[in-house]
């Protein structure tokens, strides 16, 4: 389908360029051969018609000095010298009865004194082309001087071949060239159609075929590849996502299945029924809250929160969400130090900042021992960023497994078998990428120490 | 109360309504924009249970702006499917007065027809709550049981209050956390039943007669008979 509708689109553009490109020629040739044709008739032809008008003017002034006899034998004369056929010669008396010349008869229907007629006479025996000029002397005599132009007429068909061989060639030439553009054009755009009717299959490897040349079907094919690698890229992460989505999903919905499975085909009595159909549903809120925390990562990542961004003070935000965890850390014998040098001014959104750092001291909050602690500090830094940083002394995270660590689902080894739906990191990286910043996990010797940096509103103070 | 639940899900219409029904509501139920356009605007509900997404070309939004421009003021929750905060935010505006995710567990929807209700009854111009033998008098912010008084931190005088407001009504963790700390996150420690357990320590000492009941499977409730 789409190969068809190319190769018509191909046809279409390549023959009209090349057509209008002919007809172009054609027409130069034409605005050619209408100037020279144009200087053929007024200069050659007239020049030819002043010779004839000048030749009867002489003679008939040898006829009005000389009389009858003088001019016959002029003609006599000037026939006998000539080569045979250059001029037409015809005296008559009145009724057109031949007195001397080389035609054999007066031609029919010259009988007025005219100029420039074009008439087919007989020359020498033979019908020629001839241009005739006709003078009627006193005393009812009548005198023809012509010109036989078979030779200029032959010069015309010539020109006129060759003008129609030019224009044949150019068409020719024309059409050959936009067939041999097209193909080539076909055959790099089929390369094209090819590649994109695979990627369209679902294989992603698949590259434009590129020539280095730099000409505009290569630029365009390298832009091409440059989206299909990104394209290839998010894919690539989003089944990656999606695998571990699968995973995450499937564990707690297989304990679901074989719990309620179990159940229907034990049969157990009434109170245990109750009890499992209890676990089963806290089963379901942990698939809805993997859920949840999903969605609310594709929000943020989609940007559309950012439309609701109002100047928010980061220090009074992590003040509230360190005053909301006190009584839970202490509970589990955590002492929480929060730090704040002033307000500290950021342009986003409160409640996701606040889960951000909830986010962040629940993460450590799991982690640290008991008699652990977490120390919570909001700094505006001299690069005009503001940090909120969560540092604890638990176990942190190994080297390896920094960068890997806000990936979604990523469970590092020390938060194996602990609870949470490992989208913790990833949210408050979303969170912080979302508001323009960067969330860093540095080592806090020992324990980890997660920094979010975020830029600051509003102009700049000077450097 | 009388209750009408416009909802075209079967099951979850079932569950709704028996659940209503148990707990002692008049429950009518529409299970299209239609019916529920009209029952909503001739008949008098104390709350309206409105599903976001109906069947045919009304849906629920489109109802509650043409119910809220005719005047009616019935308290309406809203149910969902869609969790974006534009879609909430574009709920309440059209006139919604809360708003519930599905799947929701019954004890949060009980609870918070529960809260609708009692909210379009009662006025704002208090000035002491009482439950039992505790005052809170919201001037002075004194807090008292019996002849003893309480201390209590900023945060843990609006949660007592905002239990006490809802006194003998079940608040869910997730109502709790929106009143009190404006979070519609969900954190993944118990946050909620610590400051819960905190302030149980300060309001019932020795043998004095345990006010706030954990709920099970729902919430808390602050009530003043066993």
């Amino acid at each position: 389908m789409t190969s068809r509708v190319n190769t018509r689109l191909m046809r279409s553009s390549a023959l009209t360029w090349a057509l209008a490109y002919v007809l172009v020629g054609l027409g130069a040739l034409a605005a050619f051969a209408a100037t020279l044709w144009y200087a053929w008739t007024f200069t050659v032809l007239t020049a030819r018609e002043e010779i004839l008008l000048d030749d009867a003017q002489r003679l008939t002034a040898v006829f009005q000095r000389d009389g009858v006899a003088a001019l016959t034998a002029r003609i006599e004369e000037r026939i006998a010298m000539q080569i045979a056929g250059e001029r037409a010669l015809l005296l008559t008396d009145s009724r057109y009865r031949k007195l001397a010349g080389n035609l054999a008869a007066w031609p029919p229907g010259m009988e007025e004194n005219t100029d420039n007629h074009a008439v087919t006479a007989s020359l020498a025996g033979q019908p020629a082309r001839t241009l005739l000029v006709v003078r009627t002397l006193p005393g009812g005599y009548h005198l023809l001087v012509g010109r036989d132009v078979t030779l200029s007429l032959l010069l015309e068909r010539r020109f006129a071949w060759g003008l129609g061989t030019a224009m044949t060639f150019l068409l020719v030439v024309g059409a050959l060239g936009a067939i041999l553009m097209r193909r080539r054009l076909l055959v790099r755009v089929q390369g094209i159609d090819a590649t994109v009717s695979a990627i369209m299959q679902g294989d992603l490897r698949h590259r434009l075929p590129s020539r280095k040349s730099g000409d505009e079907l290569d630029t365009l094919s390298q832009t091409l590849n440059g989206m299909l690698d990104h394209i290839e890229y998010l894919i690539a992460s989003v089944s990656n996502v999606s695998n571990s989505i699968a995973h995450d999903l499937r564990t707690p919905l297989a304990e679901l299945r074989s719990r309620l499975e179990e159940l229907a085909t034990t049969r157990p009595a009434a109170a245990e029924t109750f009890a499992e159909i209890d676990a089963a549903v806290l089963d379901l809120d942990r698939v809805m809250r993997i859920f949840n925390a999903l969605l609310r990562l594709a929000e943020i990542d989609s940007g559309a929160r950012r439309s609701g961004f109002v100047r928010v003070d980061a220090a009074a935000v992590a003040a509230k969400v360190v005053e909301f965890y006190e009584p839970a850390a202490e509970q589990k014998g955590v002492r929480v130090f929060f730090e704040a040098d002033g307000a500290a001014a950021v342009a986003g959104d409160p409640v996701l900042l606040a889960q951000a750092v909830s986010n962040l001291i629940d993460n450590s909050l799991k982690s640290v021992a008991e008699h652990g602690s977490i120390s919570v500090r909001v700094s505006c830094r001299a690069d005009s960023t503001v940090e909120i940083a969560v540092a604890d002394n638990g176990p942190g995270i190994a080297d390896i497994d920094k960068p890997k660590a806000a990936e979604r689902f990523f469970r590092g080894d020390t938060s194996r078998g602990s609870p949470g739906v490992g989208l913790g990191l990833s949210i408050v990286e979303a969170v912080a990428k979302l508001h323009g910043g960067v969330l860093q996990l540095l080592d806090n010797h020992p324990g980890l120490l997660a920094q979010m940096v975020l830029p600051v509103p509003g102009p700049r103070p000077a450097a | 109360m009388k209750i009408l639940v416009v909802e075209d899900n079967e099951r979850v219409a079932r569950f709704i309504t028996r659940g209503l029904r148990e707990s002692g509501h008049t429950v009518d139920h529409a299970d299209n924009g239609r019916d529920g356009m009209f029952m909503a605007a001739s008949e008098r509900y104390d709350v309206i249970i409105m599903d976001r997404m109906l069947p045919g070309d009304i849906d629920g939004l489109a109802i509650i702006e043409a119910l809220r421009k005719s005047g009616k003021r019935t308290p309406i929750l809203i149910l969902s499917a869609l969790n974006d905060v534009d879609e909430r935010i574009r709920g309440l505006r059209s006139g919604g007065d809360d708003y519930l995710t599905k799947p929701f567990a019954f004890g949060e929807l009980l609870a918070r027809v529960d809260a609708l209700a009692r909210r379009s009854s009662e006025g704002d111009a208090q000035h002491a709550l009482q439950v039992a033998d505790l005052r809170m008098d919201l001037l002075s912010r004194r807090v008292t049981r019996g002849n003893r008084t309480i201390t209590l931190q900023p945060r843990e005088f609006r949660l007592l209050e905002y239990l006490m407001r809802h006194a003998n009504q079940v608040v869910t963790r997730t109502m709790l956390l929106e009143a009190v700390w404006d979070y519609n996150f969900d954190p993944q420690t118990n946050v909620v039943d610590v400051h819960i357990s905190k302030l149980r320590q300060k309001i019932e000492i020795d043998s004095e007669r345990p006010l706030v009941r954990t709920v099970r499977n729902a919430g808390y409730m602050l009530s003043d008979h066993d």
